[in-house]
């Protein structure tokens, strides 16, 4: 499997509240990069995160993968391009009720014919890739659990399991350790890092923590007030810097 | 409060503690005057609960005694024509054969003694003397058990009887009548058993029905009820706010009214039951369905599209995951609910089990009363466990 390249011109967004969440966005992503974005509440990550699959429509500006301009698709394209996208959240955003197995089979609904969801059927290979996928982020043996009987980080190793299940060249993690604590965070990272090493694929990923973001990150990119304010190496980031993004009151604090 | 205008004021009062404030002693006297006036109104009388106590001591003995179990009943029955005017002669009857009843006399005046002795009847049987007018109405005027050798002897006061339409010497003319009466083979369920086991299958289908009808009609409506769907522009506000103003106001209507409509409208029977309950419970179920669709989490559906599905898809896997569990689990709950409501309906014709509960009842046939009473206890259990681990499991 190899990353998907992510290329940014001038993308911009505004709510219909008038919010201006973006405001000209360019940046190139290379295949196998592993990009953190940082920024305080409302420097508009989550936004960049949806523009990128187009959960948000960006207002203004092109975005390109792998050279196709996903701004110019039919929403039917995009669909069928959204399958090699896969997304984790900060909340997980599984189907509470519902399987752990379900759950991890819904990401591999974009490959399966719409009418197999009405007699709720998968075929046998899809269940075997979903028992897979859940053997290497380390839950099998939960196959047959509600989810919401999980805890945090194994809800979010369900939400990578259902991503695996897309066999994505580009993943969008949107803060997806913010609700976790710092050990389950290392847990949850380093699987998205092994997805990053091992597989190749493209990881744009939505961090808190500067000292998460130094450790996983290959490339740190900083929002504020929807704009880019730093694009350059995890180590580049110093005292001076930090203040510059985080604002001239805020402390580093160190995770674990 | 006197000592305190007296005594000179400090200073620095300490407070009062919270019982002596003014505030809560006004409190309690306004609870006081509402108390009092409330006591009056609804007229509380404890007395009369012990001394009404008498009145449903019949109903509360049979209720331990339901008719359920019966067996097959046998009667013997022999009269002896008598006369209550000694210038009238007694009906010649035919002597029977068989069992023999005889009395000291034949000709006894209203309020005398009559020595009646039987034998050949049944041993070890009830004997149920009545004296019957005319026109045939028996009066029961004694009670007695049969021997070992099937006789008996009991002492009967003439009774003042009706002498039929015309006061001639014929209206002299009655008769004592014994009636043995004993029981053969095993216990069988009773007629009563059979009627109210057909009636109480016939409320939990009545509540079927009705909660049937208002499942088809609630879940489309619970979406035009749904505030976070609905209120998106203008049009949709004022559906959502027609939806949800049906809701409240259907929902406020007792379904025991609504069944008086509805016996008017179709007649009396499940029918009417079927309909009232069914109106009644679109309302309950629209409501508690809307809330439901109000509190989907967006999450999933966000997370499920975002992996290229479909809408029908994401449908399937992110909303009806989330709504479906929570209906069938309300459905259920209505359901039992409304098994309980049919039996008030029925007291007003609505059909169900509430229609012969009331018959027993005016009829004096506790016995039977407690029957139906005791089914619709059971089933009411059995539906509220029922759809308690139903609830458990999907909710």
């Amino acid at each position: 499997m190899r990353g998907a390249a992510l290329r940014l011109e001038h993308v911009a967004k505004t709510y219909p509240d008038g919010t201006r969440a973006l405001r000209d966005i360019s940046f190139a992503v290379r295949p196998g990069e592993f990009v953190v974005i940082i920024g305080l509440s409302g420097s508009g990550k989550s936004t960049l995160m949806r523009c990128i699959n187009r959960l948000i429509e960006p207002t203004a500006g092109r975005i390109y993968i792998d050279d196709v301009d996903i701004t110019a698709l039919s929403h039917e394209e995009m669909r069928r391009l959204r399958r090699s996208i896969g997304m984790i959240f900060q909340q997980f955003n599984l189907v509470r009720r519902s399987t752990v197995l379900t759950n991890v089979l819904s990401g591999r609904l974009g490959y399966l014919p719409p009418s197999f969801a009405l007699m709720n059927y998968f075929p046998k290979d899809e269940v075997a890739r979903a028992m897979a996928n859940l053997n290497r982020v380390g839950i099998p043996e939960k196959a047959r659990t509600r989810a919401d009987q999980l805890s945090g980080g194994q809800q979010q190793r369900v939400g990578i399991a259902r991503a695996l299940m897309q066999e994505p060249t580009l993943l969008l993690a949107d803060e997806p350790v913010a609700s976790l604590d710092p050990a389950t965070s290392h847990s949850v990272l380093k699987y998205v890092e092994e997805l990053n090493k091992k597989d190749g694929v493209t990881v744009l990923c939505a961090l808190h923590f500067l000292s998460l973001a130094r450790r996983y990150g290959t490339r740190i990119l900083a929002l504020k007030g929807g704009e880019i304010v730093f694009d350059g190496l995890p180590a580049e980031i110093d005292e001076r810097r930090f203040k510059e993004i985080y604002g001239e009151e805020a402390e580093e604090v160190e995770i674990a | 409060m006197k000592q305190d205008a007296l005594a000179p004021r400090p200073t620095l009062a300490p407070p009062r503690p919270w019982f002596q404030s003014g505030k809560f002693l006004l409190f309690l006297a306004g609870l006081l005057v509402i108390y009092a006036y409330g006591w009056q109104v609804t007229k509380i009388n404890l007395p009369e609960l012990v001394a009404g106590a008498k009145f449903v001591r019949p109903f509360i003995r049979d209720l331990v005694r339901p008719d359920v179990l019966t067996r097959t009943r046998q009667t013997q029955q022999v009269e002896v024509a008598m006369s209550v005017d000694p210038a009238v002669a007694p009906e010649d009857l035919p002597a029977p054969s068989g069992p023999v009843l005889r009395t000291s006399t034949q000709v006894a005046p209203v309020g005398s003694q009559v020595q009646v002795t039987g034998s050949g009847f049944r041993p070890n049987a009830q004997a149920t003397l009545f004296w019957v007018n005319p026109i045939g109405n028996p009066q029961q005027v004694g009670r007695v058990m049969t021997d070992a050798q099937g006789a008996f002897g009991a002492t009967i006061t003439v009774p003042e009887a009706f002498r039929g339409p015309e006061a001639g010497p014929r209206g002299a003319q009655q008769r004592l009548r014994v009636v043995v009466e004993w029981t053969v083979g095993p216990l069988r369920p009773s007629n009563t058993a059979y009627i109210v086991l057909q009636k109480i299958v016939e409320t939990v289908f009545l509540a079927l029905m009705g909660t049937t009808i208002a499942v088809v009609a609630a879940v489309p409506l619970s979406f035009l009820g749904a505030r976070n769907l609905m209120t998106k522009n203008p049009v949709g506000t004022s559906v959502y706010y027609v939806t949800r103003t049906f809701f409240n106001i259907m929902r406020s209507i007792e379904p025991l009214i609504l069944a008086i409509v509805f016996t008017v409208w179709v007649g009396l029977g499940p029918f009417a039951g079927v309909l009232a309950l069914g109106l009644h419970s679109i309302a309950a179920l629209g409501k508690l369905y809307s809330e439901q669709i109000e509190s989907i989490d967006p999450g999933p559906i966000e997370a499920v599209t975002a992996t290229g599905a479909s809408a029908l898809q994401v449908v399937r896997y992110a909303v009806v995951p989330q709504i479906v569990p929570p209906f069938i689990a309300f459905t259920i709950y209505r359901w039992d609910t409304n098994v309980r409501m049919s039996t008030v309906i029925g007291f007003v014709g609505g059909g169900g089990i509430g229609f012969i509960l009331q018959q027993y009842i005016n009829l004096l046939q506790y016995r039977q009363a407690a029957t139906a009473v005791w089914a619709i206890t059971l089933v009411v259990a059995a539906m509220d466990y029922l759809s308690a681990v139903v609830r458990e499991k999907y909710v």
